[in-house]
């Protein structure tokens, strides 16, 4: 009986030393591990989408490869409604290499409008849930989960249409300037058209004017309208009131009719 | 007369002996510790208080294996090497529970898996037990041997 139980002691003693050895070596592996962000990128995509391109950077210099990396993404608006999700995996990220990748994330911004008026003219806060994990030295799965809040720029922010300036253009038409303006506080450039419909208080549509932009991000858009008004229509100059409709046409999204009342 | 004194001096050797082994093998347990706690700090300082419950278990298993060793040639040594084992067994199941570490910092929460690390510790701890075991079956069936030989 001596022989098995010496056996046994030998083998738990190697075993021991076996899992001592990992332990260590996997602890020691951690810090030679690091994570980074590189600088997200907005690009416009087809079907009016956004596509958020997020770089990753992982540099293992342990002594064990990463398996089964994972990033999830869910994008959330302000009342909690899920807009967007996504997911990417990673196999294998073998030890001694340094892997970028790239997390991309479609936002559908037909999607957004539909819900909120808001993100077309005003900032909000989109909130990310994020989730990455990864199977560490093949046996110790790892979860590191975080809210982020991230701060959704209006692409029509501070949107105005000021008061209409009336003159005459010819003998038989008169004008109406309509100066506009606005910031595209978004993370985007884009372009796109504007069409304005000039109503009076009585509901008559008195003309309809379009301005093409190409705005660059976090710049400032200013320009007029111009509307063209057969003085055969009585109260073109003594309309002070009435509204405008507006409606958005771009790469990335449509949207209208935007009401503004004037006068 | 000359042959009780040979016994005592035999018995203070082996005494002195077991305990110069216990001093060596507790001091070597120490170092590997001394060495081995730095590298697994990344760990530790994910899990607060992790160091201080890591301090207690060295202090307990060190303290066991020399009360083993002082009581070695006699059955207390497999009862102190049994307890070890289900103090090594106990301590793991009181400080990782189910296996998965939750810890919060922040605005980020970190979860570790160590379900298959305590699942394999669990099961070496079960083997030293049943070797313990064992030998004490083995420590009793030699002694009543010894005493059934004319």
């Amino acid at each position: 009986m001596k022989v098995p139980i010496r056996m046994l002691g030998i083998a738990t003693f190697i075993f021991w030393v076996i899992l001592a050895a990992f332990i260590a070596s996997a602890a020691y592996s951690i810090k030679d591990l690091s994570f980074g962000f590189g600088a997200p990128q907005f690009t416009a995509a087809p079907n009016h989408e956004l596509l958020f391109s997020l770089p990753l950077h992982i540099d293992n210099r342990g002594y064990y490869s990463l398996k089964a990396f994972n990033i999830t993404t869910v994008f959330s608006d302000v009342e909690g409604a899920e807009i967007s999700r996504a997911s990417t995996f990673v196999p294998v990220i073998p030890h001694g290499e340094n892997v970028t990748i790239f997390h991309n994330v479609t936002l559908s911004m037909d999607s957004l409008l539909e819900k909120v008026e808001q993100y077309l003219l005003n900032d909000n806060n989109l909130t990310v849930s994020v989730t990455a994990g990864l199977n560490f030295a093949e046996l110790i799965p790892v979860q590191l989960s975080t809210n982020i809040t991230y701060p959704w720029g209006a692409p029509f922010y501070n949107f105005m249409l000021e008061q209409p300036l009336y003159d005459l253009f010819n003998s038989t038409h008169g004008r109406a300037t309509v100066p506009l303006s606005f910031e595209n506080h978004a993370a985007f450039d884009f372009a796109g058209n504007i069409r304005v419909e000039l109503y009076d208080s009585e509901n008559s549509l008195l003309g309809e004017s379009h301005a093409a932009f190409s705005v660059l991000r976090y710049s400032r858009y200013a320009g007029n309208l111009e509307f063209y008004v057969p003085l055969s229509i009585a109260p073109f100059l003594t309309a002070r009131n009435g509204y405008l409709k507006v409606f958005f046409s771009t790469s990335l999204f449509e949207y209208g009719p935007l009401v503004i009342p004037y006068g | 007369m000359v042959e009780a004194k040979k016994n005592s001096r035999s018995k203070v050797k082996g005494v002195a002996f077991r305990v110069v082994k216990a001093t060596v093998k507790a001091v070597l347990i120490y170092l590997l510790y001394f060495f081995l706690a730095p590298l697994l700090a990344p760990i530790f300082e994910l899990v607060p208080g992790f160091m201080g419950t890591i301090e207690t278990f060295v202090v307990v298993f060190i303290v066991l294996m020399v009360l083993g060793d002082l009581a070695a040639h006699t059955i207390f040594q497999y009862f102190l090497g049994m307890a070890m084992s289900l103090f090594v067994i106990a301590y793991l199941i009181l400080s990782l529970g189910d296996g998965i570490i939750s810890v919060s910092f922040e605005n980020f929460t970190l979860t570790v898996n160590l379900t298959m690390f305590y699942t394999i510790t669990v099961l070496l701890s079960l083997l030293g037990l049943a070797r313990s075991v064992l030998q004490a079956i083995n420590f009793m069936n030699e002694r009543a041997e010894s005493s059934i030989q004319p």
